[in-house]
């Protein structure tokens, strides 16, 4: 069997710089999901791990059932959900970035809500009660003590998430976002050599994930034990 | 003094009554259309020639040429602006979806008009007659839908052939792909014995593969598939447009032109048009 | 809203049915991607805590490797890109004997499998080394030592991170679709294209998946609780 690396270099600036940066003539780009995703969905993230920690039912019961929901049911599924329902009800055209977006963000805010709920709980409870004693409010001591110390806790956790973020926009070639994956598919259907594509494209996502996940490694070890 | 008032009066109704009259009240798409300045599409990019990505990846076809050459100027005349063409990809799956919800407004791609889509949505006239066959291996044992039963055969999951395939032919064993690279992809490498999709879908398939004397487009058509052009239901004045740009293109012959561009001799894909199709495609155009 | 609601079609004509056989599917693939999982997992997991550093570095490349490429792209890689390196004979079996299923099977069931890797090997670490030390220190070698000691309490410590992992395979088993396998989420766009009645589709499809998550989950929760070791610290408790 012959190995045609030509395809990948013929074709390289297709698939990096449309399919992984995303500037071409097509909405595309791994990054240019990937980023605002990871961004949005930590943010989503923060407010639903608070959301389960909270004193009130009627905040931590739905954000328990958001939790629970979302990790009963398939990213795609997801993605079909906001793709085919929210035009529907809202009635406006959403661009498949958007769907996209929203998909991935409202799915990860979940899982990374886990990762804030457990790195806030791993804070001592003796902070708390320090921090109370020398006269700060509830609010105070979550935004200035437990929240920095939690974040330190949590870090390589969350990085674990970010990176599966990260593999997770491949699947939004499935509704066409011309992504890594959906650059290599277009190509490959012209040039038939889905050995060489997919394999350069398993290594450009494994350089970048690799490259997140011995970040998560070394800051483990950085931090030592909590 | 009430004289003069009474014929200014008159004079000032008078001219609001000849006064040109405003804008034409827009409605549906084209008022969507005029407040946007962009009229989006859904269009196939694995469907050569009808809307593909050619070998310097650009986004062409003949259905696209039709809208930016045909539907393009007469909207533009129509709502009395210039307007932007953004082209979106549709699959069988998500063309309706994508229209009724708004993302889109014209599917121009390589959808057929039938009765029951009728119901949910409105078609143009037809821009394009092929039918249902089989794309397969020089040499398959396969010619035609009476004899798939058993073998793997491919299609596009919600597309007309697939639905006949399962109707007709229920001992194939139909393998359902989200989108066409994928389904000839298989084909390609052997995974399916054959791929069903409109003739001349196959034959624009055949045309570009690697090896095109592999490949062979066998098969009486198992079913007729004229193509329209989608739109949303209830939008007459929309349609009205887009039936008169198709009509006047027959009429001018640039239709005929941008066909020999793609299916003539020196075509993308050489697919000579019928006599009687060339009939039927001039009988669509009503009289002015 | 401009939408009809017609609950009826999930019942009525063909619906039933499909979303019935994409469950099968679902489940077939599942499990068979699973036993390969955890197959590779324990066999990975364990060759990278084991003081040989040959297969140490065997198992982290297969590790990293499969773990850092997302899921899509190996179901294209196996479907595709695999076959045509097989010898004709196994390729034309597999051609006609669900290709498209075995190599969903593969691709979910060898991505996964790093991923329980990684759960079992921080399972592993979390044993002190002294237990380790011990066991041999008393006469066992060191694979009797992994196999008595060692390996037991790492499975019961790995039972909520593991139910987490095989959860997300049996959800990532609907990427599969896109190779023409026809499992659930499969189904639940097929019943959409006949219908078009997008919500009550999904809405099936979701329920589905909910409560095969939903019992999963409360089953092992029952196994953690049946199996647990008196006085062993299990870390949380609470299912991951």
């Amino acid at each position: 069997m012959s190995l045609d690396l030509g395809v990948i270099w013929r074709n390289l600036d297709f698939l990096l710089i449309q399919g992984f940066l995303g500037f071409g003539n097509f909405v595309g780009g791994t990054l240019r999901l990937a980023i605002p995703s990871i961004v949005l969905g930590f943010i989503l993230g923060i407010f639903i791990g608070l959301g389960r920690l909270s004193g009130q039912w009627w905040i931590r019961v739905p954000a328990t059932i958001y939790v629970e929901f979302f990790r009963g049911v398939p990213l795609v599924m997801v993605i079909f959900w906001i793709w085919f329902i929210i035009p529907i009800l809202l009635k406006t055209k959403i661009p498949e970035f958007g769907v996209a977006l929203t998909a991935f963000v409202i799915f990860e805010a979940a899982y990374l809500g886990e990762i804030v709920r457990a790195g806030i709980q791993s804070v001592p409870r003796g902070q708390v009660e320090a921090a109370t004693a020398v006269g700060l409010t509830p609010a105070r001591t979550m935004r200035h003590v437990v929240l920095p110390q939690a974040l330190k806790n949590m870090i390589p956790s969350l990085v674990t998430q970010f990176i599966v973020l990260f593999k997770d926009t491949s699947l939004a070639s499935i509704i066409g976002f011309m992504d890594l994956t959906k650059a290599a598919q277009v190509v490959n259907n012209r040039e038939i050599r889905p050995f060489e594509l997919y394999l350069f494209i398993a290594v450009v996502y494994w350089v970048c994930t690799y490259s997140m996940s011995r970040y998560a490694r070394s800051l483990e070890k950085r931090l030592g034990p909590a | 003094m009430k004289m003069m008032l009474a014929l200014a009066l008159a004079v000032a109704v008078l001219a609001t009554g000849v006064a040109p009259a405003p804008a034409q009240q827009l409605t549906g798409t084209l008022e969507k259309v005029n407040q946007s300045g962009v009229l989006t599409i859904g269009t196939r990019t694995g469907s050569p020639p009808f809307a593909y990505v050619n070998a310097k990846n650009e986004w062409v076809g003949f259905s696209i040429d039709l809208v930016e050459e045909l539907v393009k100027p007469a909207v533009e005349k129509k709502i009395g602006k210039p307007i932007k063409v953004e082209k979106k990809e549709s699959t069988p799956p998500t063309r309706i979806p994508l229209l009724t919800s708004n993302a889109v407004d014209l599917i121009a791609g390589t959808m057929t008009d039938t009765r029951t889509r009728r119901e949910s949505i409105d078609f143009s006239i037809t821009f394009f007659v092929t039918g249902a066959q089989f794309l397969v291996k020089k040499g398959s044992p396969i010619k035609g839908i009476q004899n798939i039963d058993g073998k793997r055969i491919a299609a596009q999951q919600g597309s007309t052939n697939a639905r006949i395939i399962r109707e007709k032919a229920p001992k194939a064993q139909l393998r359902e792909f989200p989108d066409q690279p994928a389904a000839f992809q298989a084909l390609l490498q052997g995974q399916v014995d054959a791929y069903t999709n409109d003739g001349i879908q196959l034959a624009g398939l055949k045309a570009k593969a690697p090896n095109p004397a592999q490949w062979d487009v066998v098969g009486d058509f198992f079913s007729y598939e004229p193509y329209g052009m989608a739109m949303r239901k209830n939008d007459s004045d929309f349609r009205a447009v887009v039936n008169a740009a198709l009509m006047e293109g027959i009429e001018s012959g640039k239709y005929f032109e941008i066909y020999d561009k793609w299916f003539g001799a020196k075509g993308e894909l050489p697919y000579p048009m019928s006599a009687a199709v060339r009939s039927f495609m001039i009988y669509q155009v009503v009289p002015k | 809203m401009n939408y009809r609601f017609d609950w009826s079609v999930l019942w009525t004509g063909q619906s039933g049915q499909w979303l019935l056989s994409g469950l099968i599917t679902t489940l077939e693939l599942s499990v068979c991607a699973w036993l390969l999982a955890v197959a590779l997992g324990i066999l990975s997991g364990a060759l990278r805590t084991v003081p040989y550093r040959v297969l140490r570095a065997l198992a982290t490349f297969y590790v990293e490797f499969f773990r850092n490429v997302p899921l899509l792209v190996w179901m294209f890689f196996w479907y595709f890109a695999v076959p045509p390196l097989l010898p004709e004979v196994v390729r034309e079996w597999l051609f006609s004997h669900g290709l498209e299923f075995w190599a969903a099977v593969f691709a979910l069931g060898v991505y996964s499998g790093a991923r329980f890797s990684e759960v079992l090997r921080s399972g592993i670490q979390s044993i002190p080394r002294t237990l380790l030390e011990a066991s041999v220190a008393s006469g066992l070698t060191v694979p009797q030592a992994y196999r008595y000691v060692i390996l037991p309490i790492a499975l019961r410590l790995i039972i909520p991170p593991g139910t987490n992992e095989s959860l997300n395979l049996l959800k990532n088993s609907s990427v599969a679709l896109t190779i023409s396998v026809a499992e659930l989420t499969f189904q639940t766009r097929q019943i959409e294209t006949y219908t078009a009645k997008a919500i009550e589709a999904l809405t099936a499809g979701t329920l589905i998946y909910l409560v095969l998550c939903l019992s999963i989950a409360t089953v092992m929760g029952w196994v953690e609780r049946r199996t647990a070791i008196p006085g062993l610290i299990t870390g949380g408790g609470r299912r991951a």
